[in-house]
């Protein structure tokens, strides 16, 4: 019985920490993320700017970083080549705090 | 004072500097420099900065590329090949992405990149200041001479650590404020510890080679710097102007030496009037020197009968630079 009754247990506040998180804490996660986004466009943009045409002072040390930003190379070029409009604009909640 | 005596007096300055304009004899007063201190039983490295170095030619002996060469007893000499540095490096780099990666083949645009970014006029710079940083944290030698380039570019090189500075505190800083969102969605979502920051050690590790090198060009405690400068106009307007930007640079600047001194007592001689108006045009600026630079001039080398190259015209120079 009580084998069977633990994992119950477990998915139980398994779930209800599932739904808290999605109550309170998703939306805050998801504009953190947003916001190391931005972040990591920037560092892209300081070490690897080169790569679309902002050159960066010391190509030396910024080499170095290079084989740790390969998986985000194509994604970031993504982001910050991509056309925009006036639309695209919107809030950062997390700004300021 | 005397050259010997600022030595005798400051032991603990182990990173020696020659600058000013090209062609006044900064590689010539490094070797002889690095010869009396390695006849004085220190073990010293003379090396250059420079792209366009002339160790080899002032020591008759290859050591373009070659790594610290032995000269004589005590005494070594370097010239950074930049090229050879930025291959070598260039290749730890595809290597660390073919490790990391499991890649049979550096991909296209990485590749692309790499071979562009090391065509960038600055990278030569970058390397040299690279190499440079390994050679004196390595701390093999008692005296470490710095065979510099001309002034307006030492002054570059001198600003590269400030700007480098700049860059990677920028760009650590950056990568904090990423590490704290992410840390931040960790614990909104109960995770355990977040990953190692990779990024941010190999940050760490270059803030640690630029500060290596930036700390030792401006220690005022284990860094001298001698300016080399000859009795004539122009050179002592741009010495000038160039003393205030190295001082702006926090550049301890140990002294100033005369080269190229005509010897008066020529003029006792039956000397044609050319060199004797040159005799009295220099009489008037080594006047300027001794009454703008007082008693940091540390020595006065005459004009010698040759070039200075081999190692019998350094001894003979540095018996003259050094009293002996």
């Amino acid at each position: 019985m009580n084998v069977s009754s633990q994992p119950e247990k477990k998915s139980f506040w398994q779930a209800a920490r599932e739904f808290l998180y999605g109550l309170f804490g998703m939306e805050f996660a998801e504009h953190a993320l947003e916001m190391r986004a931005s972040l990591e466009s920037l560092f892209m943009l300081g070490t690897v700017g080169d790569m679309i045409g902002m050159p960066v002072l010391p190509p030396y040390y910024s080499l170095r970083l290079l084989p740790y930003v390969i998986p985000h190379i194509e994604t970031w070029k993504r982001r910050v080549l991509r056309e925009r409009e006036f639309s695209d604009e919107h809030d950062y909640h997390l700004e300021g705090l | 004072m005397s050259l010997k005596k600022i030595f005798d007096e400051h032991p603990e300055r182990r990173y020696i500097m020659f600058g000013g304009k090209g062609g006044l004899g900064k590689t010539t007063f490094s070797a002889a420099t690095a010869y009396w201190l390695a006849k004085q039983g220190k073990k010293v490295l003379v090396f250059s900065v420079d792209p366009q170095a002339s160790l080899s030619d002032i020591f008759q002996k290859d050591i373009f590329g070659k790594g610290p060469v032995k000269i004589m007893e005590n005494l070594w000499a370097q010239e950074i090949d930049a090229d050879q540095h930025i291959k070598a490096y260039q290749g730890e780099i595809r290597k660390k992405i073919l490790d990391m990666y499991g890649f049979e083949e550096v991909p296209d645009e990485i590749e692309q990149y790499i071979q562009a970014a090391s065509a960038e006029p600055a990278m030569e710079e970058s390397a040299i200041f690279d190499a440079v940083v390994d050679i004196v944290v390595e701390g093999n030698y008692d005296y470490y001479i710095y065979d510099l380039v001309p002034l307006g570019h030492a002054l570059y090189y001198l600003s590269m650590a400030k700007v480098y500075d700049e860059w990677i505190n920028k760009i650590t800083k950056l990568r904090e404020e990423m590490r704290e969102y992410e840390e931040m969605v960790s614990r909104l979502k109960r995770e355990k510890e977040t990953e190692e920051d990779a990024i941010l050690n190999e940050l760490q590790y270059i803030r640690g080679r630029i500060n290596a090198s930036s700390q030792i060009l401006t220690d005022k405690e284990k860094t001298g710097f001698f300016f080399v400068v000859i009795p004539e106009e122009m050179i002592l307007i741009d010495t000038a102007k160039a003393a205030d930007l190295f001082a702006k640079f926090d550049v301890p600047i140990m002294g100033y030496v005369v080269n190229r001194v005509v010897p008066r007592e020529l003029l006792d001689q039956n000397i044609p009037p050319y060199l004797k108006n040159r005799i009295e045009m220099q009489d008037k600026y080594l006047k300027q020197i001794d009454e703008t630079f007082g008693n940091q001039v540390a020595s006065r080398v005459p004009e010698l009968e040759r070039d200075v190259t081999g190692l019998d015209m350094i001894r003979k120079l540095s018996e003259i630079m050094y009293g002996e």
